[in-house]
């Protein structure tokens, strides 16, 4: 239980500093709990639900979610990937994490692996062993991108889903086509071995993406994958729990897994996603907040990192940037820039020691005013190492 | 806050159980409980309720072991409607009690979903006030007929010992089996309705219309003081019989009791308009002469 979490670690820290010096005086990167406000359109939309007249507006619906809203995304997945879904390949979920946990209950044997490019979003791991899979984490490359040589050696007998994030946290790098292929390729691989390995593809940043980089559409390169993603960035309705799980049409049997994933997510205890949302959600699949807006930040934050001497790979999306620590202890480097009131997340919560996590989805100011500290840090732990 | 009563559960189950932990759950009983223990590895003990579905202490008593964690009620019940009464409630807590000091600590958890559905002007027994080891779990899905919305919450007795532990590992269970956190938007609305809920006096007419209907057509059954739920005996042993016969010969949709481990009773939910309850009494007449008075 104690290490269940650095970035809650980090979370809490820092709102004991902020009593103590006053919360302007605090810069907070630990959260991924972006500031940004949900479209104006979507409040207006939000208003006219509520105030519907029609009955049965709060009831129960079938536990896959009203077949209305799981139309239009079918249409909107439709468009995105070229392949023919349907409502029925669509369940509404609680979020993203609500729809993960649905997929691993329904696609997951005692036992039963998963590979997750490291480093890695730590719940990933609860998530699986919630369901008694077992996390393979595999390392990615200094880019971050995939290394397909150690994902194929570390596919087994056992292996049932490899989990790609991306856009990532808490790196912000997007995989591109390429990679993507080589790994759908390599899956195809052990496909015509008798091995269906799925592609759970966690797409909670997939609008986040910036310079016209393009996400891949992971359905389209590969047969057997389930898409999960919910509209807590996109959308900014993080605290609402909206999200859902798109099942590729090309999954074979996929009437089984579709049947799985309701009945788990009944008996997870989500029952439906919150029916309110779902209505407001479904007429905004093709909007987002203001992604320049997180270009903007990104651009600000990666400029004073390089300015103050980090190494650190440019994000192509998400909100997140992951620069090396100076020092080899990330923790240690982690509270010393504590002492300077900068609160970020240590790389080892992410299964890689010796970078740290910074969260931008802040105010642009409070990422303005950092940049003396950051400056600061990076100066002292050179003239240190010296 | 929790994602409704089912998300509550499964909550407080991931922080109290360990593999092969049992919950005793008295029957019948609402299929899911089975399911949300199963999902952390759990074991269902189920113990009979008496012939009016009230606890049966005896039973409880006995179907107590070293690996019991916790009794999980549901009261007003999931699917027969009865509301323990103050009396068996004191008797539960007794014996838990009498293990407690036997070194043994076992949570009642209570399912408190369709609190506000009680009539005749009885009041629920106030499991807190009785025992120290209890969470409550309640939803407004009912009370405030939101189902559809997913908001709930546990409350946990600060009599707990090892309170912010609990506190602690239910705080981290909501998070990583995917709840996060409750829907924001209800958990803003439903705050300002914690005394109020939907009008009790509009089920309470439609529970005695449609018992009246029950009785003419001679059939038996308790009469449910909460929630909206009938648990009528079927005419026939194969209730499964029975109901397709009510399904096909009148209509009549009703769920066969062996789908709340208890064989040979169905279930009514009447939270449906009056006229369709008034509308069924017909074809329950009919099924009544069928049976009882020698049209079998």
């Amino acid at each position: 239980m104690k290490n269940s979490s650095w970035i809650r670690a980090m979370f809490e820290e820092g709102e004991k500093l902020k009593k103590k010096f006053g919360a302007e005086n605090i810069y907070d990167f630990s959260l991924g709990n972006p500031i940004t406000e949900p479209p104006e359109a979507l409040k207006e939309e939000l208003i006219r639900v509520a105030s519907s007249d029609a009955k049965g507006m709060h009831r129960y619906m079938s536990n896959s979610g009203y077949e209305d809203v799981r139309e239009e995304i079918a249409q909107y997945q439709s468009e995105t990937s070229g392949l023919p879904f349907t409502k029925n390949h669509i369940v509404m979920t609680v979020g993203a994490a609500g729809g993960l946990n649905v997929v691993f209950k329904s696609i997951l044997d005692p036992g039963d692996e998963v590979i997750v490019p490291c480093p890695f979003f730590v719940e990933f791991m609860f998530y699986i062993g919630n369901h008694n899979g077992v996390m393979k984490l595999v390392d990615t490359k200094d880019d971050f991108h995939l290394d397909m040589d150690k994902i194929k050696s570390a596919i087994t007998r056992k292996t049932k889903a490899i989990l790609i994030n991306s856009p990532h946290n808490p790196t912000g790098v997007v995989y591109n086509e390429k990679e993507l292929s080589e790994l759908a390729a390599l899956l195809k691989e052990r496909g015509q071995k008798g091995q269906r390995i799925y592609i759970v593809a966690d797409e909670a940043y997939r609008k986040i993406i910036y310079n016209g980089t393009r996400l891949p559409n992971l359905a389209s390169l590969y047969d057997d994958t389930v898409t999960v993603t919910c509209h807590s960035k996109d959308l900014g309705l993080a605290g609402e729990r909206i999200g859902y799980i798109a099942m590729s049409p090309r999954i074979k049997n996929v009437k089984s897994l579709i049947d799985a994933t309701i009945f788990a997510n009944r008996i997870l205890g989500f029952i439906n996603a919150p029916a309110i949302m779902q209505r407001v959600v479904s007429k905004f699949q093709r909007n987002s907040v203001d992604i320049m807006e997180y270009q903007i930040k990104r651009d600000a934050i990666y400029n004073i990192l390089v300015e103050s001497g980090f190494e650190v790979v440019k994000p192509a999306g998400a909100f997140y940037i992951f620069p090396k620590s100076p020092i080899p202890d990330d923790v240690l480097f982690v509270k010393t820039m504590l002492q300077h009131h900068i609160l970020t997340v240590p790389g080892v919560g992410f299964g890689k020691p010796g970078y740290f996590r910074i969260a931008y989805c802040v105010n642009m100011d409070v990422i303005e005013k950092s940049r003396p500290y950051f400056k600061e840090v990076g100066e002292l732990l050179r003239n240190g190492k010296q | 806050m929790t994602v409704g009563c089912a998300g509550g559960l499964n909550v407080i189950l991931k922080s109290m159980l360990n593999p092969g932990d049992e919950v005793i759950v008295p029957t019948p009983f609402f299929w899911e409980f089975k399911n949300y223990i199963n999902n952390f590895g759990g074991v269902t003990r189920f113990v009979e309720t008496k012939e009016d579905f009230q606890l049966d202490i005896g039973n409880i008593e006995a179907a107590i072991t070293k690996q019991t964690k916790a009794i999980l009620i549901n009261s007003p019940n999931n699917p027969t409607g009865a509301v323990y009464n103050e009396e068996s409630l004191r008797q539960l807590a007794g014996l838990l009690n009498t293990k407690r000091e036997q070194g043994q600590e076992i949570y009642i958890i209570t399912d408190d979903a369709y609190k506000k559905l009680v009539y005749d002007n009885i009041t629920l027994p106030n499991v807190f006030k009785m025992y120290d080891l209890v969470l409550s779990v309640t939803s407004h899905s009912k009370d405030l007929a939101l189902a559809g919305e997913r908001i709930g919450y546990v409350a946990i007795s600060p009599n707990i010992k090892d309170l912010d532990l609990l506190v602690s590992a239910m705080t981290i269970s909501i998070r990583v089996l995917g709840f996060v956190n409750a829907p924001a938007l209800f958990q803003r609305v439903a705050g300002k309705f914690q005394r109020t809920s939907v009008s009790i006096a509009d089920y309470e007419k439609k529970r005695d219309a449609l018992y009246a209907i029950l009785m003419e057509a001679g059939l038996e059954c308790v009469k449910p003081q909460g929630a909206f739920y009938m648990f009528p005996k079927s005419p026939i042993p194969d209730e499964l019989e029975f109901v397709r016969t009510l399904q096909q010969e009148e209509r009549i949709m009703v769920v066969p009791g062996r789908g709340f481990g208890r064989a040979g009773y169905f279930r009514i939910a009447y939270c449906l308009p009056m006229e369709k309850i008034l509308g069924a009494r017909e074809g329950f007449l009919r099924i009544g002469d069928r049976y009882y008075k020698g049209g079998k």
